[in-house]
């Protein structure tokens, strides 16, 4: 039985679930297209972020005023602990487009899952990170056939050293590993963590309502609870939001990095 | 005088991105095993009529997804 039919015969709260992850805003699932909230979104977010960097780099200063200081703290993370020493010093530069880009965006739309009036993360709709995935995938492997030739790269795929009669088997599994479990484990990871912590979230805050609205004098003591837990959460929501952002751009780099290096 | 250290190349230090995106990365590994030579005893076991060669394979995978992450990461 679907939770509106449970609430409709007056069962009571109606837990999160699916449900509250589609949210059309334009047209609905039985038309050909919807425009909905994430897509709104996403295209909120390169608007800030474009406004945010531009304003950060207006007026550059020798003395960086505060814009200007977190924009530059920002890039240099980005190009000094994860570019430079996952690529190496001698290309990282051409691929920092591409990270700055991708941290920034998984960072703010993840964000957008505990700022108030947005409270939704983007990437908790699997197409964003299926799409973020895709352009990593295309560029490391593009890069490598670039670089080591179309045999060379499949041949540089087994690492130097390994007893003959073994080479076969590592070969199938680092072919699987690059071409399949990459991109699956990036997109996923993300996804799943966007999901899972916008579904905590919304069972804390929805128990919390219920709770204290429904419940007896008992039960609005556990409605306090949970709404003090839905803010720790919250918090620790800002955390793992920053952090996927972090290990996303930081496997697009090493990625990158491995396609590059020569293994022998 | 003090003669300086010499210079490490930045991916053999114990610890910084490198490690940890390596760390990440072992999943997909360990995933790409399991799921390479799992999938591949399932398959044999459907053609032969079987039903080991599935447990056979994913502990086959796993093995060989460990020996390359160590061989990998762990030798150098």
């Amino acid at each position: 039985m679907s939770p509106t039919v449970l609430a409709a015969q007056g069962e009571g709260f109606t837990p999160p679930g699916k449900e509250d992850f589609w949210w059309p805003i334009l047209g609905s699932d039985t038309s050909p297209w919807t425009l909905t909230r994430p897509s709104v979104m996403a295209l909120l977010s390169v608007a800030l972020i474009a406004w945010f960097l531009l304003a950060a780099t207006r007026r550059r200063a020798m003395v960086p005023g505060r814009l200007q200081f977190v924009g530059e703290g920002v890039y240099g993370f980005v190009r000094e602990s994860i570019a430079r020493d996952l690529i190496g010093s001698r290309e990282f530069l051409k691929f920092m487009p591409l990270l700055f880009t991708q941290f920034m965006l998984i960072a703010v739309n993840n964000l957008f899952g505990i700022i108030p009036f947005v409270q939704y993360p983007t990437m908790s709709r699997f197409g964003f990170p299926v799409a973020l995935a895709a352009i990593t995938y295309i560029t490391f492997h593009a890069v490598g056939f670039a670089r080591k030739g179309f045999v060379g790269y499949f041949k540089d795929l087994v690492p130097p050293g390994l007893p003959s009669w073994i080479v076969p088997f590592i070969f199938v599994l680092e072919f699987v590993d690059k071409f399949i479990t990459r991109p699956l484990t990036l997109s996923l990871r993300l996804f799943a963590n966007m999901f899972a912590g916008h579904l905590l979230l919304l069972v804390f805050i929805l128990g919390a309502e219920h709770l204290l609205l429904t419940g007896g004098p008992g039960l609005k003591v556990a409605g306090v609870l949970s709404g003090v837990l839905a803010i720790v959460m919250t918090f620790f929501e800002a955390l793992v939001e920053i952090l996927q952002a972090y290990i996303f751009t930081l496997l697009t780099a090493l990625y990158i990095g491995g396609a590059l290096a020569e293994e022998h | 005088m003090v003669t300086p250290a010499p210079q490490r190349p930045s991916d053999d230090g114990p610890e910084g991105p490198l490690e940890e995106a390596r760390a990440w990365g072992i999943v997909s590994y360990l995933l790409a095993g399991l799921l390479t030579f799992g999938g591949l005893g399932l398959l044999l076991d459907h053609w032969l009529g079987t039903s080991w060669l599935v447990l056979v394979g994913l502990l086959a995978g796993a093995a060989l997804a460990f020996y390359l992450i160590w061989f990998r990461y762990g030798t150098r």
